[in-house]
């Protein structure tokens, strides 16, 4: 489509993003940049403030303080479907599937965006594009078979696939996902993972991940977040080794 | 890959289709026999029927539950009074009717958007409350006596013309009306847009991440259900020759409502079904008994508890697995 006529430099820029919720300070003054086509990764101990600086970057909630620039472009408090139009999109940590609907709705739904404004008054049959990008999610996420299963009846893990495959499902350029891995088994996490990994070729991802050995093999860089502030980032095996990091890990003040 | 959503459409269609062959029947067997009196009930149903249409769209697929719904029935009928005793013309009744739909949508949309859930009820509830209120009081407007004289119409469709006098005419016409209201909702909620509308009811927090802003739909469905509301309203006059505030009154909304659960809301058609049902039942069990609306009560808390779909979760399942059957490649 679009030849590369995005500025170079980071694809997401975050500085000194901040919010509270009465006295507590969620996010506290966090400023990264996220390169193009690469995992950053966000950790941190729970309660730091991780899904709260999703939130901010997703549109969910406003900043206090602060500024969000999306491939240079100001996005700093939009809503989330002005986001989701300028190429951005999330998943949730505690799925939010549209429960009742079938799979492939499900993904329809996320990939109705793909085609012209007009197609939303024509019958549902005739967007194709929409279509194709359904059956290719199906398959690229394995529930092909599930396509018209309700989502509410589907497995954890499955639940936990069709969450990512509903967020990537508008083609997005910058990809949030919060704790995608949340809750499955060993099995279903690796794989997950490697799902992650191919999403990565064209696509910018920010991940929330807890399980650090995923952590270590997904990321292209990782920030780690601590009672609402960053306080280390870098390489992963440069940030695991940080003294600073373990100690909010293990709670040595 | 077959598309539950379009089946149920699909299966509406066909139970549409279905009303009109009886709708057919009826016409066919009143006109012979010169009957007045079930020829005006069976117009009734369908004018009432719309109302419930509208109340469907709102609940059945956005999720929004209007106990105000017949401001909008109301307002179609005493704009349609109004231009009727005017003009006389059926035209101009419905022209302006559909403008006050879209006006009437628009403004008690974007009131009652603000709020949700037990919210959007009551202040819908409360709109139709003071509306009702404000008629009623309005001399101008025939106060409680509401607005009488208006005139028999010859309705002009360029190579015939039909008289609001005849029932059975004026049956056919209601009849034509309300099928093509239906098809249009039906139409409309089987797009991208209704299924962004199903979304808003099954989850609305996440469409704003789908890329579509959750105002602008539920004001979309709201002026949708209004227009319908509106339009149906403005055949009221003319069967009737009067208007009352009482078509304001929440008894009329809350019919409305119980329309919607005995027919099965989300299936647009039912709410048609649902009002010939609680047509026949008011009128054969108000034969018997002043206390018709005991068991309407009745009947309404067995439908809710046993058949949760309605009139439509009985007969429809058999249509879609065909059609699903049907439809696979
Ligand atoms: N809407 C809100 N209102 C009030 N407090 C909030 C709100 N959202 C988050 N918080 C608080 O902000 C802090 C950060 O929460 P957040 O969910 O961002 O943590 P997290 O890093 O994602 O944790 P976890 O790993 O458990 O998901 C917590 O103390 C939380 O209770
Ligand atoms: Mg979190």
């Amino acid at each position: 489509m679009t030849a590369q006529r995005a500025p170079a430099g980071p694809i997401l820029d975050v500085r000194d993003l901040s919010i509270s919720f009465g006295g507590l300070k969620a996010v506290d003054g966090v400023s990264f940049n996220a390169e193009r086509n690469r995992i950053t990764t966000i950790i941190g101990p729970n309660g730091a403030g991780k899904s709260t600086l999703f939130n901010l970057i997703s549109g969910a909630l406003a900043p206090r303080r602060g500024r969000v620039l999306l491939e240079g472009r100001d996005t700093t408090g939009a809503a989330p479907h002005r986001l989701q139009a300028a190429g951005l999109a999330r998943s949730f940590q505690i799925t939010t599937l549209f429960f009742a609907l079938s799979v492939a709705e499900n993904l329809r739904l996320g990939a109705q965006t793909l085609e012209p404004a007009a197609r939303l008054w024509l019958p549902v049959g005739s967007s194709v594009r929409a279509r194709r990008r359904v059956d290719e999610l199906l398959e690229r996420f394995r529930l092909t078979d599930k396509a018209d299963y309700p989502a509410g009846k589907l497995s954890h893990g499955e639940q936990r696939r069709l969450e990512i495959a509903v967020a990537l499902a508008g083609a997005p350029r910058v990809l949030l996902l919060d704790e995608p891995t949340q809750g499955m088994s060993h099995g279903d996490t690796a794989e997950t993972a490697e799902l992650i990994r191919g999403l990565a070729s064209d696509v910018t991802i920010l991940l929330i991940e807890h399980d650090i050995g995923l952590v270590m093999t997904l990321s292209d860089h990782v920030i780690v977040m601590h009672q609402g502030r960053k306080i280390a980032e870098g390489m992963p095996e440069a940030v695991r080794a940080d003294p600073a990091v373990q100690a909010a890990y293990f709670g040595h003040v | 890959m077959r598309d539950e959503l379009t089946i149920k459409s699909h299966a509406g269609y066909w139970l549409a289709a279905l009303l009109l062959l009886a709708g057919l029947v009826v016409a066919g067997v009143g006109f012979a026999t010169g009957d007045v009196f079930y020829l005006r009930l069976a117009s009734e149903a369908l004018i009432f029927g719309g109302l419930a249409l509208s109340v469907d769209i709102l609940l059945g697929y956005t999720g929004l539950l209007s106990l105000g719904q017949a401001l909008h029935f109301g307002l179609g009928a005493y704009v349609s009074a109004l231009a009727l005793i005017a003009t006389q013309s059926f035209w101009t009744a419905m022209g302006v009717a559909l403008a006050a739909g879209v006006l009437g949508g628009l403004v008690g949309g974007f009131i009652a958007n603000r709020v949700r859930g037990v919210y959007f009820a009551l202040i819908t509830f409360g709109m139709a409350q003071v509306s009702a209120k404000v008629v009623y009081n309005t001399r101008s407007l025939g106060a409680s006596d509401g607005l009488i004289g208006v005139p028999v119409l010859d309705i002009n469709f360029g190579f015939f013309s039909l008289s609001s006098a005849s029932p059975t005419a004026f049956f056919l016409l209601a009849l034509a009306i309300l099928l093509l209201l239906y098809f249009l909702a039906a139409y409309l909620l089987d797009t991208p847009f209704g299924r962004l509308l199903i979304a808003v009811k099954a989850n609305e927090r996440r469409v704003p991440f789908l890329g579509y802003r959750t105002a602008t739909l539920r004001l979309g469905s709201y002026v949708l259900a209004a227009t319908i509301a509106t339009l149906s309203g403005a055949l009221y006059p003319m069967l009737r020759g009067f208007v009352s505030p009482e078509l304001l009154f929440f008894s009329t909304s809350g019919n409305a409502v119980i329309t919607v659960i005995l027919g099965g809301a989300g299936t647009l058609v039912g709410a048609l079904y649902g009002s010939v049902l609680l047509t026949v039942i008011k009128s054969v069990v108000g034969s018997w008994t002043e206390h018709h609306l005991i068991v309407i009560g009745l009947l309404f808390m067995v439908v809710v508890i046993f058949l949760p779909n309605g009139l439509m979760g009985l007969i429809q399942p058999g249509i879609r697995a065909r059609l699903a059957r049907g439809g696979r490649r």
